[in-house]
């Protein structure tokens, strides 16, 4: 009754018309139905990590879109620049930090986007154009995560930008030109902020947005793996779409996109939003370090996405590096590239794909323990002015607490522990597996073995000094037992 | 067929031709740089100034034309060794350029980032540093220390 009504008083005021019109000017219908009226197979809720990625690329856009009207990109004025948009202007730390904090899951969704694809085989035919898009769009995200931190110009950032070029700089033959052409001439400066700028907020951009037009298009036109497709072996491009066909038109295998699909993928999209949120209310509008500079003591690390590379990085042996670090990307994309033309067999979803699923396993158990040894990082070694301090219930002869002292005087506690404190790089004196004698000992400090990676303090001690530093050493490590 | 055969050659070609007109001088402009060429000698300070036998940081002057913000400056490591020899070390390390950290009491070069070490000649003893720190060339004119920031790589 009450609808009737209402539908009568739109005709009246024209409302009605105005709204057929609108329909066919902007062919409404038309996007209705190729996008959102159509019948598709049925998804499990996890198949909205697409979604998800979109829906974060859209949040990224407008909130970097936003701070470009505070940023500066110039190097005497972006650091300023970025505390005024955290600090001062309305809401800054808000825009700010769900950009960052969304930079961080949308890399990480995207890792969870190319498991899964290579654990269902989402690359199969008809699909290979669908991933070989995705593949430039997972580079090109990766790599606008690296970029966007350089703009802040601050320690971290610069170090950031310091890797890249140090990198592109092992490119062999034209590493030096490479690095010219990032810095925009022949030292970083005011060119090279104007570059990444340049690269993050209007390149990058602009190919994410075509690349991931395109990507969305060919998921409508070769859809997404179907409940049949990933039970029984699907050969061929052709036999895909007619199995495809009959799952989307079943009742118990099909459903409508909007709003089946759509609601399920929308969920997911929304918790990720919800965690960004949720990330920037805890931990604040994104982290500022000191301003860039070259010559300051400093302690930079990579953002929290990265950290896999480093602790891969660390272990690199010498002669490795140049080919891992031109190499590692280079191979990665080549196998991603050619993936679809490679693994050609008819077994689609998790089930029938046994290899696949060891390699992914592998890959997240990887990334998970890589990054998890980043946090130790027990490859570092650093200086500290702070002599270890005494262990508990143990009061040293005047001789050894003169050695402690010395301990931190000539750098010994940059490397070694005592009794728990200080850095894991070398063995804690306190629990060595073998006992030295105050002889083996001192010969040891005076001159150590080849291939130990601790300078020879041979003609840097006088004796005394010596006899305190290992009578320190000796007094802890009985004390212990 | 005749017309229509032509009609999409003068379409494709036409439009390979303005994209060519566009596109060739962007991507000249976009990949051309500045050579670095001969030396480029820079005031680091009066080598008096230097303690002998002490590896001291130092600060020296990149860019002396741009406006003044801290990324002008690099690091270095002044070792005036001799009254005869100076080795001046970049703070750049040679894995991935992260800012290695003299430690006194050691005498050892620490990077922050992935766990390169090196001696006090700067060569590797521990890490994936496959190669020894940067070493600028060095005079001294008239008193002054001077370092040539064309002897080392240009991301330093």
């Amino acid at each position: 009754m009450a609808f009737e009504r209402s539908q009568r008083i739109a005709t009246q005021l024209g409302l009605v018309r105005i709204w057929q019109w609108t329909q066919d000017r902007f062919a409404l219908n038309r996007i209705w139905q190729h996008i959102l009226d159509r019948r598709v197979a049925k998804g499990a809720w996890y198949f909205g990590d697409g979604a998800t990625l979109f829906f974060l690329f859209t949040v990224l856009f407008a909130t970097g879109g936003a701070m470009a009207l505070g940023y500066s990109a110039s190097p005497d004025q972006a650091y300023e620049s970025i505390q005024r948009i955290t600090f001062q202007d309305h809401l800054g730390w808000f825009i700010r930090g769900l950009h960052y904090w969304s930079a961080g899951l949308m890399v990480v969704m995207l890792f969870f986007h190319l498991f899964r694809q290579i654990l269902v085989g989402g690359y199969k035919s008809p699909r290979e154009a669908t991933w070989l898009i995705g593949v430039l769009l997972f580079f090109g995200v990766i790599t606008m995560s690296l970029l966007g931190y350089i703009l802040r110009w601050d320690e971290r950032g610069i170090y950031a930008l310091r890797v890249m070029l140090n990198m592109a700089y092992r490119v062999p033959s034209i590493g030096e030109y490479l690095v010219t052409i990032i810095q925009g001439g022949r030292e970083i400066g005011a060119p090279t902020l104007s570059r990444i700028y340049a690269a993050h907020v209007i390149i990058g951009p602009i190919l994410l947005v075509t690349l991931i037009g395109y990507h969305l298009y060919l998921v409508i036109v070769h859809s997404v793996t179907s409940p049949t497709e990933r039970k029984r072996p699907v050969a061929s491009g052709a036999e895909q779409k007619a199995v495809y066909k009959q799952d989307a038109q079943s009742v118990e295998r099909g459903e409508d996109f909007f709003p089946d699909t759509a609601a399920k993928s929308g969920l997911m999209a929304l918790l990720i939003f919800i965690l960004a949120i949720a990330l920037t209310f805890v931990f604040g509008g994104g982290q500022l370090y000191s301003p860039a500079n070259l010559h300051e003591s400093s302690y930079p690390m990579e953002e929290w996405w990265w950290s896999w590379f480093s602790s891969l990085a660390a272990w690199l042996p010498p002669s490795f590096a140049n080919l891992f670090y031109v190499g590692f990307p280079l191979t990665v994309f080549a196998l991603l590239v050619l993936l679809p033309f490679l693994e050609r067999t008819p077994y689609r979803g998790i089930r029938n794909r046994p290899i696949a699923t060891l390699f992914v396993v592998s890959c997240v158990v990887g990334l998970f323990g890589l990054s998890s040894l980043r946090i130790q990082s027990n490859w570092t070694a650093w200086p500290s002015d702070t002599p270890p301090p005494v262990p508990v219930g143990l009061t040293l002869p005047p001789n050894a607490e003169k050695g402690r002292l010395l301990f931190a005087e000539f750098g010994c506690n940059s490397c070694h522990a005592i009794d728990g404190h200080g850095p894991s790089f070398a063995p804690d004196l306190a629990a060595l597996p073998h006992t030295m004698s105050h002889r083996e000992l001192r010969n040891y400090i005076l001159q150590p073995p080849t291939g130990i990676a601790m300078p020879a303090y041979v003609g840097r001690l006088t004796e005394e000094q010596l006899s305190q530093l290992v009578d320190f050493v000796l007094v802890v490590q009985i004390s212990r037992r | 067929m005749e017309r229509r055969n032509a009609l999409i050659a003068l379409v494709c070609g036409g439009s390979a031709i303005a994209g060519g007109v566009v596109g060739v001088p962007a991507a000249i402009y976009a990949l051309s740089t500045t050579k670095r060429e001969g030396q480029l000698w820079r005031d680091i300070g009066p080598v008096e100034e230097f303690e002998l036998g002490r590896i001291v940081p130092a600060k020296v002057q990149r860019d002396t034309q741009a406006t003044k913000h801290q990324v002008v400056e690099a690091g270095i490591y002044v070792w005036r060794k001799t009254t005869e020899e100076i080795i001046v070390f970049s703070r750049s390390c040679t894995d991935l350029g992260c800012p290695v950290t003299f430690d006194a009491g050691s005498r050892c070069f620490f990077c922050p980032c992935h766990g390169g070490i090196f001696d006090q000649h700067g060569e590797r003893m521990a890490g994936p540093p496959d190669r020894p720190l940067y070493r600028y060339a060095n005079r001294i004119q008239l008193g002054i220390l001077q370092v040539d920031l064309h002897s080392v790589p240009p991301m330093i």
